[in-house]
């Protein structure tokens, strides 16, 4: 591109800073919750930081403590931690056209590295600019470094914490608090209701299965009908 | 530190990496089908309510392992009162904190009058 204004990396990393900022105060108190319930679940504040190390994560990383909390199968919480992910592969189909030309190692730390809220951000303005793929990249650097730093020091900050809370204030309660809150926030049509319902139904009738694979019932089953409801109304 | 617990955050960031790369790695695009698109779309309430069941149904919470059983678990109370605040309001955060608060409301107060 011989008309490409230079190149000018710093300028980018300090843009996708930028518009990753309105973000960072909704995360404060689920990394928080991320680094805390672990802890009143009985594991060390190590092992709740592995979780957002490793995973970077957020829903799954409580999804997979609480099922740990409540010794379910390896396969159920795998299971379950690629349900509330499979998300990413939406965003990763939409972020590949702008990111797929880069090193290999640069795109692991990108996969690493996506979220929500990078996502948001970069399809929003990956479009509106002719920038090249480095300048891409520091774009998404910059704003995956704050997120990443701010979570990690959340994570531990609330682990840190939950080592003073004693355990009857019942903090690993807002493990299912959160997962309501999120459940409730994607009610948008009648089907997502249908599914919901559906969803909550099978996993409480089977809620003595072993291993918790009621849970992966009730998500398959709410699923499969929030997908009929919509193919009978169009 | 519990082998279970670091073989499964292990494999589940192994998951979620493969998740999150399955595109940007991959340097064909290919399209994805609809039946996947459609699960996408409902995998949010179907998967998070089925998790919200066990965390209100199964286990006890740490004020009945310190303090007792009491005759309505305040879980349930909890959920309840949690629902309708975020169908009303819908702010996340308050609805966090109140659902805390009614829990131990409703834990302390049927102790003490009991």
């Amino acid at each position: 591109m011989h008309d490409h204004p230079p190149v000018n990396l710093r300028r980018c990393l300090l843009l996708g800073m930028h518009a990753i900022t309105p973000f960072l105060p909704g995360i404060i108190p689920f990394g928080l919750i991320a680094g805390l319930t672990p802890i009143t679940l009985g594991y060390s504040w190590i092992d709740a930081s592995l979780g957002s190390l490793f995973m970077f994560a957020g829903a799954s990383q409580l999804a997979a403590y609480q099922l740990l909390g409540q010794e379910s199968s390896i396969w159920v919480i795998l299971v379950t931690v690629m349900a509330i992910n499979l998300r990413y592969v939406l965003y990763s189909a939409s972020m590949a056209p702008y990111l797929s030309a880069a090193p290999r190692a640069t795109r692991l730390l990108a996969s690493y590295g996506l979220t929500d809220q990078i996502y948001a951000v970069c399809q929003r303005d990956y479009p509106l600019h002719s920038w090249q793929l480095s300048e891409r990249i520091a774009y998404y650097a910059g704003g995956t470094i704050l997120l990443w730093i701010l979570w990690q020091a959340c994570t531990l900050t609330g682990a840190l914490m939950g080592q003073i809370v004693p355990i009857y204030w019942s903090l690993d309660f807002m493990i299912p608090l959160t997962f309501l809150a999120l459940a409730l926030g994607t009610l948008k049509s009648g089907a997502h209701r249908v599914a919901a319902v559906v969803g909550t139904t099978v996993s409480w009738l089977a809620l003595d299965a072993p291993m918790n694979l009621g849970l992966i019932g009730g998500g398959i089953a709410g699923i499969i009908s929030g997908i009929l409801v919509k193919r009978f109304h169009s | 530190m519990n082998e279970t617990f670091f073989l499964t955050i292990i494999s589940a960031a192994f998951v979620t990496l493969i998740l999150k790369g399955s595109f940007i790695e991959g340097s064909k695009y290919i399209q994805l089908p609809q039946w996947f698109r459609d699960a996408l779309e409902f995998a949010p309430p179907a998967v998070l309510c089925a998790l919200v069941v066990p965390g209100i149904f199964k286990g006890e919470i740490g004020l009945i392992k310190e303090f007792g059983m009491v005759a309505i678990d305040p879980r349930w109370i909890a959920a309840v009162v949690a629902i309708s605040l975020f169908l009303k309001y819908k702010r996340t955060i308050d609805t966090l904190a109140l659902g805390m608060v009614v829990l131990h409301a409703s834990y302390w107060g049927q102790l003490a009058t009991q």
